[in-house]
């Protein structure tokens, strides 16, 4: 990180104690009201649209929510509301700095059930498989948002308009409901502040990087940073705080456990964990966004030097590599740790397995963090309640989905190093 | 509780004898037969089967015994242990695997290198022995202890507790710290010389063999997993899930010709390949360096299969019975196009 200050970001917390319809959206003494028939009214005339409907679900209700696309956590910038999620909703301003607003204990569930409006498979690259998020059952531990008080948006399509231009409308009515929730706690004193700062620091505590791979295969297999798709992207610096503060947004909707939700960017544990430690136990000298399902070798190869000769322009000793869903990005975790440990950056990874396969391997990623084995069966749980469809993907009723694959728990097997789960061996 | 025990072992241990019995088809003994009387409980009946036999016609010697088997309604099968014989113990971990699957928990005793191993497919549960049969004594009571446990429906504890190796699952669990605070634990760690992981690539290393001094007197052997068969595929090789490997006469052959040959693999685009199959495997590129003397001779047999989700364990089989038919015939060098 240049010496250069950057005035730090400052989190303020608004705790969300529970969440419940009426009149008014408003947020007293931790109960947050959302108006439900306002915010569908805001949807009315969305493109690719042809309705909204808002439901809430709380934690450890008999409740299971199918075809979420992402989740994001309630913010705003109290100082500028216009420049909240920079470019994706507001207008074009550095993220990262200055006061962010949150609800802590809330997010915002977008859901639509693209599979049931259009044939998909007509797209270059399509989603697959089943997005769940239970409440409480055996599946609660898999994903984050069984913990969280959920304002779930389930919108429904227009087949006469491409899944292209609904998901641009959804995306955005998500980030702008998450503003408005979030606009309840203008002018109110927050629960607590998280000052979010990257002084420089002597010494010889070790240079430690991210290097955060991302991917860009069209739409409803998109990641934006500042709003526009990472497509192409050449291997860029950000500063932490940014991305924690809105500047990267999903739209990426291919296996749900392996995806970065949105809410996993403002809130992750890595870029998080790091700042924490900065100064104490590690210098945090940068995060580098770095593209993975590049179609060729050449571009797989060239894209991990362009990353790792970026760590060691940034004078990294270490980095931390994480990966974005599996098999053909696998690939390119393992160029960007060879090509780093080629350069003295030493890596440690973050991977998820399928049944103990990884799709490659180089003798140099001798330090690898299990984020949990994706095909692992999660016992069978009937809710009482469904919300964002009727029938999972392989058309069972979802309240009977059976017994289904930890990747279909969204954020379950998140490559960002979320979540507690991992594989030992049996 | 009274448990009701089969036990599976080849000729060599049902007395039938060496390899001149290692024919003989499969055999239901009543009662314990050689090493099973030396498990600790009664062991209601003895299958045994000839390891050349089993290998040979493994479709059959399977239904055989597994028919045995849901006719004795036994609580648990004890196969082996097998030690480091490798047909031994693929027998003993294929009928293990395929009793677990039809609800008969299954205990083989062998070498942690056996092909039975990988052939087990984690399925049935594998006790490492020693490589050889003098490892008797301390394989059969740890192998009796978890059958009886299996028998009794009791829950199995992780492999370093309960004695067997790693099943290749990876089971899910809850962690004290988020997959990112472990990154960065372990990263320190690496960084002051600690190095560990999570996660083990278990990918071969096979080393290589030393290089062949003199080509020009070397036999070459062309191998593919390609799929690459006569027109008409007439052995039916699969297009994935292949269950076979398949050998072809190359005699009088210059090339393949795309008349005679095609390829069935269903994992890549083969309107190339099949423009001309010599690009698949190189026949003709071979004969050519033959006719030039840059290569002794060519081992006038083709050994082709489909490489395209094929279980680990029946690639490994194929590769040992190809290697085998391909050192058997003084080949030296193989050309393996893969695909």
């Amino acid at each position: 990180m240049p010496a250069t200050r950057t005035p730090a970001l400052e989190l303020a917390a608004f705790a969300v104690r529970d969440v419940v319809a009426g009149t008014e959206t408003a947020l007293n003494d931790g109960v947050l009201t959302v108006d439900a028939v306002g915010l569908e009214a805001s949807a009315a005339d969305l493109p690719g649209v042809l309705g909204m409907k808002v439901s809430l679900v709380r934690p450890g209700e008999s409740a299971r929510v199918i075809n979420v696309l992402d989740a994001v956590e309630p913010v705003i910038k109290p100082d500028a509301p216009g420049t909240t999620f920079p470019g994706a909703l507001g207008s074009l301003a550095a993220a990262g700095t200055g006061r962010t607003h949150r609800l802590e204990g809330a997010a915002v569930l977008a859901t639509a059930d693209f599979h049931g409006t259009y044939d998909v498979t007509t797209l270059d690259v399509y989603p697959d498989g089943d997005s769940f998020v239970d409440a409480a059952g055996p599946g609660a531990p898999f994903t984050h948002w069984s913990a969280t008080h959920n304002v779930v948006l389930s919108f429904r399509c227009d087949p006469a308009v491409s899944p292209a231009e609904a998901d641009a409308s959804i995306r955005r009515s998500t980030l702008r409901v998450a503003r408005e929730l979030a606009a309840t706690t203008m002018g109110a004193r927050p629960r607590h502040v998280e000052p979010l700062d990257l002084p420089a620091v002597s010494g010889d505590l070790p240079r430690v990087c991210v290097i955060l791979q991302v991917a860009s295969e069209g739409p409803l297999v998109d990641t934006f940073l500042y709003g526009r798709p990472v497509r192409d992207l050449v291997p860029t610096l950000l500063d932490p705080r940014e991305i924690l503060d809105g500047a990267l947004t999903a739209g990426q909707y291919d296996w749900a456990g392996v995806r970065d939700p949105t809410y996993f960017f403002q809130r992750s544990s890595l870029l998080c964990e790091l700042l924490h430690a900065h100064g104490d136990t590690l210098r945090f000298c940068g995060t580098i966004l770095a593209l993975a399902y590049w179609p060729s070798a050449f571009d797989k190869e060239r894209s991990a030097l362009l990353a790792a000769r970026l760590a060691h322009q940034i004078d990294a000793d270490a980095a931390v590599l994480t990966t974005f869903q599996s098999g053909n990005s696998h690939t390119d975790t393992m160029l960007t740790c060879r090509a780093c440990e080629r350069l003295g950056i030493r890596t440690v990874l973050l991977l998820a397995e399928t049944n103990g396969g990884l799709t490659d391997h180089v003798p140099e990623a001798d330090c690898v963090v299990s984020v949990g084995n994706e095909e692992e069966l999660v016992p069978e749980w009937r809710p009482e309640r469904v919300v964002g469809g009727e029938r999972t993907w392989s058309g069972r009723p979802a309240a009977e989905a059976g017994p289904v694959p930890a990747v279909t728990y969204l954020g379950s097997l998140c490559q960002l190093g979320d979540m507690k789960l991992r594989a030992v061996s049996w | 509780m009274v448990i009701k025990v089969a036990h599976y072992i080849n000729q060599f241990f049902a007395g039938l004898g060496g390899e001149d019995a290692a024919g003989a088809p499969p055999l239901r003994l009543e009662g314990a037969v050689g090493p099973g009387k030396g498990l600790g409980f009664e062991v209601a009946v003895t299958l045994a089967c000839g390891d050349d036999y089993f290998g040979e016609h493994e479709e059959d010697a399977l239904a055989q015994l597994l028919r045995w088997l849901d006719e004795e309604k036994v609580d648990v099968l004890i196969c082996g242990p097998s030690f480091g014989s490798g047909r031994y113990g693929y027998a003993c971990g294929s009928l293990a695997r395929e009793a677990a699957r039809r609800g008969v928990p299954a205990v083989c005793g062998m070498h942690p290198e056996s092909p039975g191993v990988l052939a087990a497919e984690g399925a049935a549960y594998v006790v490492p022995t020693d490589a050889k049969v003098t490892g008797m004594r301390a394989a059969l009571p740890q192998m009796a202890a978890l059958a009886r446990r299996l028998a009794a429906g009791e829950t199995i504890g992780p492999p370093a507790e309960e004695g067997y190796m790693p099943r290749g699952l990876r089971r899910n669990e809850i962690a004290d710290l988020t997959g990112a605070q472990r990154a960065i634990e372990l990263l320190l760690a690496k960084l002051a010389g600690d190095v560990r992981t999570e996660v083990t690539a278990s990918f071969d290393d096979v080393p290589p063999p030393p290089p062949i001094a003199d080509m020009a007197d070397a036999t070459v052997a062309l191998v593919t997993e390609s799929g690459l068969v006569p027109q008409g595929n007439p052995d039916r090789l699969e297009s994935n899930r292949a269950h076979a490997w398949l050998s072809y006469s190359l005699e009088g052959l210059a090339g393949f010709e795309a008349a005679d040959w095609e390829t069935v693999h269903g994992g890549y685009g083969t309107s190339v390949a099949n423009a001309d199959p010599n690009r698949l495997v190189p026949l003709d590129a071979v004969r050519h360096l033959v006719a030039e003397g840059r290569v002794g001779s060519l081992h006038e047999t083709l050994y082709t299969t489909t490489g395209n989700s094929t279980p680990v364990a029946t690639a490994a089989k194929f590769g040992q019975e190809i290697a085998q038919r391909l050192r058997d015939a003084g080949v030296q060098a193989v050309i393996l196009t893969g695909t």
